[in-house]
């Protein structure tokens, strides 16, 4: 409890340096960290139903319904951003309870196969429905976004915006991690005969914790869709979803701040990289290393040279200390 | 459907379910003995291709020569992966299958420059056509079933009638008590990698004349294998073989009638079906 005040001082910190940012930073920094804040709300949202112990290899799925959804609503009926953004989630949403809800049975490595298939599916299916669509020749011209009457014209503007967002889902993802129902996701990823056999309805339960993440993917692919403005499908693919399950494994899956501090380190460092293969190499050899050398992911890190220091100085007592 | 276009959709429909059977039967030992889903099994494949277009296509060398090479290089490197990534793990589902997934994707990914990003062709390797029951066929296609029935019977023999198959099917039945009877488990999990790395090669080598091939072109054969897998039961040879038979045939005939692309999406949802309402497969037992 005594480390709390540090580190609110710390996150205190962050914040208004993310919000100078815009005056202190070129469009680039901008352009950068709006993607950074939307892979965080991906990475975040996937987190409550890795901690119900089901892999999810499918959330860019979501991301893309959320994302077509709304650049559909906003560019073809008009609707403005504030609605067309719900819409995306809920029907991001609504497709992951559909899906959810049957596949709650399975477990580990059913349930990995059934959301790497439905990826897949969602893929083809932004692909195939032309009409709708466009397919590969990509969703072009999608609005900016469009809040009270107000065009977002300026980078800076979809800057704060991105952050608002990040910020608002972050709250509540947090909130509920630490509420009731975030002990209750614990323990059945820990033991879920035990939470079963305690009264605790893991079903409903593993539902609502797949369901908001997916509600959360399509806030994140909404926002994504009316920012890049252009949807291309082979994007949301399977190579996407596996990186948003990097970003979880390679922050950390003990502690809240693992899958923020996981896409954060990971889409900044390899920005020299982005859209080339090197991207995709440098990711798996990351998350490589870190299952092998640091299992807990990189929040793990202090704490681990924490302690080997202390070792040290326990194995071999330096004069300073014997006075 | 005219007598003879489903007698070429049959005679297609074998040889591709043939290369779906190889690469199901890895997977499924892998599962059987170690429960884990090997998603780098695509890229194995790829690489399998791979290793016929440069050692057969570029330097030259006999077909077969380089057939086998693909099948030793990659199996030693299914060894490998087991003693570096799935050993250290120490059998945590979770972390081995994206520990396997970021495998797929490193080698996918490094597949574009090293092998370059332009589509690659091998030449064919047999040529001509053969008359079956009045209807011509490649035989670049009907040699792939014998090549790979041959395979299949050879992996019935080495589990059924070596003592290391023996161990594996001890590990399969209940790896504490393989251990004390005196398996080996790691070294025998370490070949069951090989073997499967092993097949997955041989179905890329065999299908590298007849496909373009490029770094991603494993994700489709993988995706087939698992519905196969599904659908004879995670963990049974029997039901992988059988599984692999039934869906070449729909594939082969869907993709006829309806075009390659719809058939594929219709293939997921069929996956997502089987495993929602049938997860034990069509011949397995509880999981």
């Amino acid at each position: 409890m005594r480390r709390s005040a540090p580190i609110a001082t710390a996150l205190l910190v962050v914040l208004v340096l993310l919000l100078l940012l815009p005056f202190g930073g070129g469009d680039y920094y901008v352009y950068l960290l709006a993607l950074v804040f939307i892979n965080v709300i991906l990475s975040a949202s996937l987190r409550p139903s890795l901690t119900c112990g089901q892999l999810n290899i499918g959330h860019s799925a979501f991301m893309c319904i959320g994302a077509y959804t709304s650049a559909l609503l906003a560019k073809n009926l008009a609707v403005p951003f504030e609605i067309s953004l719900l819409g995306g989630a809920v029907l991001a949403a609504g497709v992951g309870l559909a899906i959810g809800y049957p596949s709650l049975r399975l477990r580990g490595v059913y349930f990995a196969m059934v959301t790497v298939a439905f990826v897949e599916a969602t893929r083809l299916v932004a692909q195939i429905w032309v009409p709708l669509t466009r397919g590969n020749a990509g969703l072009s011209g999608v609005p900016k976004p469009r809040i009270l009457g107000m065009t977002l014209a300026t980078r800076t503007s979809q800057y704060y915006l991105a952050l608002c967002l990040m910020l608002v889902v972050l709250l509540i993802l947090y909130k509920l991690e630490y509420s009731r129902l975030g002990l209750v996701w614990k323990s059945i990823g820990m033991a879920d005969n035990l939470a079963q056999s305690l009264g605790v309805n893991i079903a409903n339960y593993k539902l609502l914790a797949f369901t908001l993440g997916c509600f959360f993917a399509g806030v994140a692919g909404a926002f994504y869709a009316h920012f890049i403005r252009f949807l291309f499908p082979p994007e949301f693919g399977f190579l996407l979803a596996t990186n948003i399950l990097v970003y979880n494994f390679v922050g950390g899956r003990g502690h809240f701040a693992g899958p923020i501090v996981g896409a954060v380190f990971l889409s900044l460092l390899s920005e020299p990289f982005r859209g080339s293969p090197y991207e995709t190499i440098f990711y798996s050899i990351v998350m490589l290393l870190t299952i092998l050398f640091l299992p807990g992911g990189l929040i793990t890190l202090p704490g681990k040279l924490v302690g080997l220091r202390r070792r040290r100085t326990v194995t071999a007592p330096s004069p300073s200390s014997a006075v | 459907m005219t007598a003879a276009l489903l007698v070429q959709s049959t005679v297609i429909g074998l040889s591709i379910g043939s290369i779906y059977i190889l690469m199901a039967l890895g997977l499924t030992l892998m599962f059987g003995m170690m429960h884990i889903i090997n998603f780098a099994h695509g890229a194995i494949y790829m690489l399998g291709a791979f290793v016929i277009y440069y050692v057969f296509f570029q330097w030259g060398a006999p077909y077969f020569a380089a057939f086998v090479l693909a099948m030793l290089l990659l199996g030693a490197f299914g060894y490998l992966v087991e003693r570096s990534i799935y050993r250290p793990i120490k059998g945590g589902i979770e972390p081995t299958l994206v520990a396997l997934l970021a495998l797929t994707t490193l080698l996918q990914a490094a597949g574009y420059p090293v092998f370059g990003t332009l589509d690659k062709h091998v030449p064919p390797v047999f040529s001509g056509t053969r008359n079956v029951l009045g209807v011509m066929i490649s035989v670049e296609r009907l040699m792939i079933i014998p090549i790979a029935g041959v395979l299949v019977v050879g992996l019935y023999l080495f589990i059924n009638k070596t003592r290391m198959g023996a161990a594996m099917r001890a590990i399969e039945q209940d790896k504490e008590a393989a251990a004390l009877q005196g398996v080996n488990v790691n070294v025998i999990n370490g070949l069951a990698f090989a073997v499967g790395f092993a097949l997955a090669a041989a179905a890329g080598a065999l299908m590298a004349p007849i496909f373009k091939l490029d770094p991603m072109m494993g994700e489709q054969p993988l995706l087939k294998a698992f519905i196969i897998i599904i659908l004879g039961g995670l963990g049974s040879i029997p039901g992988a073989i059988l599984g692999g038979l039934i869906l070449g045939l729909i594939d082969s005939i869907v993709a006829t009638a309806l075009g390659a692309e719809l058939a594929f999406l219709l293939s997921f949802v069929f996956i997502i079906l089987l495993l929602l309402f049938r997860p034990t497969g069509l011949f397995g037992h509880a999981p």
